[in-house]
């Protein structure tokens, strides 16, 4: 690995002033199950890691007083697995992270960092899409709140500016009447998904007022599918009804060929995962 | 880049080491302290080779870098014994043939302890997913599984931890 100057920050301030100083070759260390592998590999110039480890309470999980579960940048996938307002709150986000097969990775790996990592194949920032999460950003110009699905704005790309780090993430309370539902798609579940899709949806009296369908690994961000979630609102959830918004969101989606998958099969199979997942979750909205 | 005297703390013992910031966990240990247990398999994360316990917890040496964990607790597969006396899980591998190349052997073990640690009574189903990010490329893992369950069912009768 190539030298480079690095920093223990006591406090996000610091942590954003170093991010400041260096721009673009300036790296944040969380957990670093990303980062480092890939500064082995030097796909990109670093010419400064600040350590985000030991800044105090950034560890963080909690239910506000709007019962809006709230998490920490340093927060691990193993820890928010493990936590009771997530497996019980939020069904969809607890299976999306279980099924991640490396516990290791769980336990030094980051939600927020799997989400600046930006990459288009993730089952977190997927479900995340689906709950209508959003992102607490730290830079010089003081604070500012983005919704998820504008953070990720290309392949490897976030809206993140110079000096800038997220330090946390809210995701709403569940509605009465709302179901969520996460699947994927896996040769092994060690791998990197071929296909991610995770929902919510929200009923009264079985006609759906409220849809999110989010689309991981069909395009070079994870997406939502909005012609399909328009195809769903107001709308009776039948199967008729759940099959056609299906296609539309297979339409939506804009793959790619690559060792896992062919643009085709992506394409097919967003078909039958989103209506898999349109299923289970309207069973879920029953409660 | 400037290299720094760190203090680590290592199978229950501090060492103060010459540290540069672009050293990762798993040269630290093998180069620095021919700690050769935690293996370089892929480099990447993926195949668990390199697996330590950092404060008890299943931790990529080769993922980590060496001045971000020091004061905490490393344990490698070379702390587990006590003197001559093997850890059970050692002893499990051992006798149930767990151990076919042996490059997966030590990271298998530390992941396997960490789990016990907080589950001690884990079904099949637990240690198949508590054992997800260690790969074997032997493909030995009906016998791993059936060490680590053999290990528990000793616990549960009162028997070592």
């Amino acid at each position: 690995m190539r030298a480079f100057d690095y920093f223990e920050s006591k406090t996000v301030a610091e942590a954003t002033k170093y991010l400041l100083d260096y721009g673009e070759t300036a790296r944040v260390l969380a957990g670093g199950v990303d980062l480092i592998p890939r500064m082995r590999k030097e796909d990109f110039k670093t010419d400064c890691v600040v350590n985000i480890q030991r800044i105090p309470n950034l560890d963080r999980i909690e239910l506000d007083s709007g019962k809006e579960l709230r998490f920490g940048a340093m927060a691990t996938l193993r820890s928010l697995e493990t936590s009771e307002w997530v497996r019980k709150g939020y069904p969809a986000f607890y299976e999306a992270i279980r099924q991640i097969a490396s516990v290791q990775t769980k336990y030094m790996g980051t939600a927020v960092g799997n989400l600046c990592v930006g990459t288009p194949a993730s089952d977190v920032a997927t479900v995340l899409y689906a709950l209508g999460a959003s992102l607490s950003i730290s830079g010089p110009e003081g604070d500012r709140t983005e919704a998820i699905q504008d953070f990720c704005t290309d392949y490897r790309c976030t809206s993140l500016r110079r000096g800038e780090m997220v330090t946390g993430v809210s995701v709403p309370p569940m509605k009465a009447g709302e179901g969520s539902a996460f699947v994927n798609l896996v040769r092994t579940h060690a791998d990197i998904a071929k296909l991610t899709v995770a929902v919510s949806i929200t009923t009264e009296k079985d006609v759906c007022r409220e849809a999110r369908i989010a689309i991981g690994a069909a395009a070079p961000t994870v997406f939502r599918a909005s012609k399909a979630e328009d195809a769903l609102r107001g709308r009776p959830l039948k199967a008729q009804t759940i099959d056609e918004a299906a296609q539309i969101a297979s339409g939506e989606t804009r793959p790619i060929s690559d060792l896992r998958s062919t643009a085709e099969y992506r394409k097919e199979m967003t078909r039958v995962l989103v209506r898999k997942a349109l299923e289970k979750a309207s069973v879920a909205a029953k409660g | 880049m400037k290299k720094e005297i760190v203090t680590f703390v290592i199978n229950g013992q501090a060492r103060d080491l010459i540290v540069s910031p672009n050293m990762t966990l798993a040269e630290l240990l093998r180069e620095q302290l021919d700690l050769t247990g935690a293996k370089k398999g892929c480099e990447i994360g993926e195949c668990g080779s390199c697996t330590v316990l950092v404060d008890g917890k299943p931790t990529l040496s080769c993922s980590t870098l060496a001045i971000a964990v020091r004061d905490k607790a490393i344990l490698t597969i070379e702390g587990l014994a006590q003197g001559t006396q093997l850890h059970p899980l050692q002893q499990a591998f051992i006798d149930h043939g767990a151990i076919q190349c042996g490059f997966c052997t030590p990271g298998a073990i530390l992941t396997a302890k960490a789990m016990l640690d907080e589950n001690p009574n884990p079904t099949r189903q637990d240690v198949k997913e508590a054992l997800g990010g260690n790969l074997c490329r032997c493909t030995g893992y009906v016998k791993i599984i059936d060490a680590v369950m053999a290990v528990a069912e000793g616990m549960r009768q009162g028997g070592a931890k």
